[in-house]
C-alpha cells in the first residue's frame, strides 16, 4: 500500500536530527511491504497525507513556521478529521496551541488546534528525559531543549516524567495528545530511540491508510538495544540531574 | 586593598596549584570572591585579543601566540584553555604586578562563547575574533542562534570585530555598528555549487529569515551567500585566502604570501586566516607571520599518529555533539584515496557532563565513508547501537561495518587484522581509551 508522509518546514524545523523520525518510520513501513512517499515543504498539499510531521526549530524559526502554517490551518483540520496523524515534536508542539508569548512580551496567535498556551522564557532548560508510560508499556527516553512553559494541557502524552521538565513543571505531565493529534517537547529522533513510541504512531498511520495493523511491528536492527542502553545510562548516571 | 589581596591570593594559590598539578580555575574563583570587580581594576596591555566561536578557538589562539612571540611581542595567554571568567581571572592576576599592571604587550584570550559576556563585563577586548557558529554541544548551547544572542552582550561598542565573512550568522555581529575587519576564503577548486551535509543551516537568512542563495559552499553552510530578501551577504574580506590547493597543501594569503600546510584541512585554513588577520591588524609584518604559519604544526594533539599491529594510524579528534567537526574529518578521510579502515568510538558523550543524547549522530554525513577505499568501518563504545542504527540508515555498505562494543576488543581486533591505514574518529572524552592501547609516533 502507498503511504504518504508530509514533512513540514524540514529545513527550518529540524534542529536536532528530527528528519530521522521519518527515516525510521519509512524503513519500518517498507519492511512491512508498503511504499512510502515523503513530501517535504513549507506549504505542501496536505490532502493525501497519512502522517504530517514537524520537528524542532530555533525560537525564530518556530515563528516563521507558524506564519507559514497559518494559511494551512483548515488543511490541517481536514487532515485530522479524516484520521491522518499529526505529530509535532520539540517546540513545534507550541504552534498547535492558542498562543506563544515571546520573551519580548509579543503574543503570537497559535494555530488553535489545541487548548494550551505557551510562554517563552530567557532560561533554557536542556535535559535528558525519561517519560513514564502506563504499566506494561515501555518508558520513553530522549532529550528536551526548551525555553518555555506550556499551560492548559488537559490530555498530556505522558502523565509524568521520571526525569526532565514537563509542560510547566519539573517531572510534570508532558506533551499533548488528542485522538490522532500528538505532540511532545522531546527533541530529535525520538521515534528512533523509542521503538514502542514509533509503533504507537505507526499503528495510527496504518489505520488511517486502511492497511492491516499486524500484532507485531518491525523493529530495526539495534533500535531496541540503543533504547535499553540509554535508559540504563540515564537511570544510573543521570538520576541526580533529574 | 581588596585588589591587592585578590592578586596575592591568586598568585599564591596558582603557585600551590601548580605544585599539586591542579587546574587553573580555582585561584581565579577565590580572587573573584575577595574582589568581584578585580578585572575592572587591573591595567591591561595595549592590545587585548579575544577569540571565540564554535570551533578553532584553541588552535587559533595558539597560532596567534606563536606569531606574536616571533614578532618579539610579550604575550600573555590562556595556554591551558581555561576559557571562562575564573580561568581568565587566574591568568590575568598571575601575570599582574602588585600594582595591578598586567605584564606583556598583548593579552590573548580564548573565550567560551556562552560565557564571554561575564568575562567582558569588567573589561573588553580591543580585538574580538569570532571564528564560526555551528551546531555544537547543543545539549548545553541550545542552538547557534541562542549562542549568537549570548555573545552579543559581550561586545563593547569600541571593540574591533574580526569576523569570518563566510559564516552568515557570524556576519550578523557587524549589525552592532562596531568597527569590523573581515576574513574569508575566495573561490577554490574544492568549493562546491551545491550544499553538502545532512542539514543546511544556511538555507535561510539569519538576519531576516528569507531564502538564501549561495554562489559557492566551502563546507556545510560556510561559503559565499546572499539573502534574496534583505540582501545580507558575504562582505568583501579585508584578509583573504586568495588561492587554495588543499590536495597539494598550499594556499596564498592576500594574493602575495604563499603558505605550505602541515595539516591539509579546511579548518586549518580558517584558523590560519583568523590568526593572520588578527596579527596583521596589530602590526605584525607579513614575512614574520608567514614564517610561523608555514608548516605550522599544532601542538594541541588533535591529530595524533600511531602504529597498531600492521596499521599506520591517525587519530582525528572530532568533538562529539559537533557534526561539522565530524564531517570535516570524514571528508579528510574520503579525500585520502588510500585503502583504510575507520574506527568510530562513542562511549562518553562529554568529558565534562553526563548526557545520553545522541541525536547529533543523525546530523553527521556518514555517507562520506561509502567511498570505495574505506574498506571497513569499526564501531565501538557504549553507544555502539546508536552508531550501528545510524549506519544502518546510511549509504555505507553494511558488509563493511563491524561492531565491537568494548573499545579494547575493537583495538585488539584491529591489531590482529589488516595492514591498511587506520583512522580513529572520536572525541577528547574517548580518545585516550584508544591511544592508551597503541604505539604513539614520536613528535
Amino acid at each position: 500500500m502507498k503511504i504518504q508522509f508530509v514533512h513540514l518546514c524540514p529545513q527550518r524545523m529540524s534542529l536536532y536530527g528530527e528528519y530521522a523520525n521519518l527515516v525510521i518510520l519509512r524503513r519500518m513501513l517498507e519492511e512491512m511491504g508498503h511504499e512510502v512517499e515523503v513530501v517535504a515543504g513549507e506549504s505542501p498539499d496536505l490532502s493525501k497525507a497519512n502522517l504530517i510531521y514537524m520537528g524542532c526549530g530555533t525560537e525564530r524559526g518556530q515563528k516563521f513556521a507558524l506564519q507559514v502554517l497559518r494559511p494551512q490551518v483548515e488543511g490541517l483540520k481536514a487532515a485530522l478529521d479524516r484520521g491522518a496523524v499529526v505529530l509535532f515534536t520539540g517546540n513545534a508542539m507550541e504552534v498547535l496551541g492558542q498562543s506563544i508569548t515571546d520573551t519580548q512580551g509579543k503574543v503570537w496567535q497559535g494555530l488553535g488546534l489545541a487548548e494550551f498556551t505557551t510562554i517563552e522564557t530567557r532560561q533554557r532548560n536542556p535535559h535528558d528525559v525519561i517519560a513514564n508510560t502506563p504499566p506494561g508499556q515501555s518508558p520513553v527516553v530522549g532529550f528536551m531543549n526548551k525555553c518555555s512553559l506550556t499551560a492548559g494541557v488537559t490530555t498530556p502524552l505522558f502523565e509524568s516524567l521520571e526525569m526532565g521538565f514537563g509542560n510547566d513543571c519539573q517531572r510534570g505531565p508532558e506533551g499533548y495528545v488528542k485522538g490522532n493529534l500528538m505532540a511532545t517537547h522531546l527533541t530529535g529522533p525520538v521515534l528512533v530511540k523509542n521503538p514502542a513510541l514509533a509503533h504507537r504512531v505507526l499503528r495510527m498511520v496504518l489505520t488511517n491508510a486502511g492497511a492491516q495493523v499486524p500484532d507485531t511491528l518491525p523493529v530495526l536492527p539495534h533500535q531496541q538495544e540503543a533504547f535499553e542502553v540509554t535508559l540504563r545510562e540515564l537511570r544510573s548516571k543521570g538520576e541526580n540531574a533529574g | 586593598m581588596r585588589r591587592f589581596f585578590a592578586i596575592i591570593l591568586c598568585k599564591l594559590m596558582r603557585l600551590v596549584g601548580k605544585l599539586l598539578g591542579r587546574g587553573s580555575s580555582l585561584p581565579g574563583q577565590f580572587a573573584l570572591k575577595v574582589c568581584p570587580d578585580v578585572l575592572g581594576r587591573v591595567k591591561l596591555p595595549p592590545y587585548v585579543i579575544a577569540v571565540t566561536g564554535s570551533n578553532g578557538k584553541t588552535s587559533t589562539v595558539e597560532m596567534i601566540a606563536a606569531i606574536l612571540k616571533a614578532a618579539g611581542k610579550n604575550v600573555v595567554y590562556n595556554a591551558e584553555g581555561s576559557n571562562q571568567i575564573e580561568g581568565v581571572t587566574t591568568l590575568i592576576l598571575s601575570q599582574c604586578d602588585l600594582s595591578g599592571q598586567v605584564r606583556g604587550d598583548v593579552l590573548l584570550l580564548e573565550s567560551d562563547e556562552r560565557y564571554a559576556r561575564h568575562t567582558f563585563h569588567w573589561f573588553h577586548p580591543t580585538h574580538f575574533v569570532i571564528t564560526n557558529l555551528y551546531r555544537d554541544q547543543l545539549t548545553r548551547n541550545g542552538h547557534p542562534q541562542w549562542v549568537y544572542e549570548a555573545i552579543l552582550p559581550a561586545i563593547h561598542p569600541s571593540t574591533t570585530l574580526v569576523l569570518n565573512a563566510d559564516d552568515p550568522l557570524v556576519a550578523c555581529f557587524a549589525h552592532q555598528g562596531n568597527p569590523v575587519k573581515w576574513f574569508g576564503l575566495e573561490a577554490w577548486p574544492g568549493a562546491t555549487k551545491e550544499h553538502h551535509g545532512m542539514y543546511d543551516d544556511g538555507a535561510f537568512c539569519p538576519a531576516c529569515g528569507g531564502k538564501m542563495e549561495y554562489s559557492l559552499y566551502h563546507y556545510n553552510h560556510i561559503g559565499h551567500y546572499r539573502c534574496t530578501q534583505c540582501g545580507h551577504h558575504r562582505p568583501h574580506p579585508d584578509f583573504a585566502v586568495t588561492e587554495l590547493d588543499l590536495e597539494a597543501g598550499k594556499l596564498v594569503l592576500d594574493g602575495d604570501t604563499p603558505i605550505q600546510l602541515a595539516f591539509r584541512s579546511i579548518y586549518n585554513v580558517y584558523n590560519i586566516l583568523a590568526a593572520w588577520s588578527a596579527c596583521r591588524m596589530i602590526g605584525v609584518d607579513k614575512h614574520t607571520a608567514a614564517g610561523v604559519i608555514n608548516n605550522y604544526i599544532l601542538k594541541n594533539g588533535r591529530m595524533v599518529r600511531f602504529t597498531l599491529g600492521q596499521h599506520k594510524g591517525t587519530l582525528l579528534t572530532s568533538k562529539h555533539e559537533n557534526s561539522v567537526a565530524y564531517d570535516t574529518n570524514l571528508r579528510y578521510i574520503r579525500d585520502t584515496h588510500t585503502p583504510c579502515t575507520v574506527l568510530v568510538v562513542v562511549d562518553a558523550i562529554s568529558r565534562k557532563y553526563f548526557t545520553g543524547e545522541t541525536s547529533w549522530l543523525w546530523d553527521i554525513d556518514f555517507d562520506l565513508l561509502s567511498a570505495p577505499h574505506v574498506q571497513r568501518v569499526v564501531l565501538s563504545g557504549r553507544y555502539v547501537h546508536d552508531l550501528a542504527l545510524r549506519f544502518e540508515c546510511s549509504a555505507v555498505d553494511p558488509d563493511k561495518v563491524v561492531l565491537s562494543a568494548g573499545i579494547s576488543q575493537a583495538v585488539e581486533f584491529l591489531e590482529r587484522s589488516g595492514d591498511e591505514d587506520l583512522y580513529v574518529v572520536t572525541c577528547f572524552s574517548d580518545r585516550d581509551k584508544v591511544l592508551d592501547r597503541v604505539e604513539l609516533e614520536e613528535n
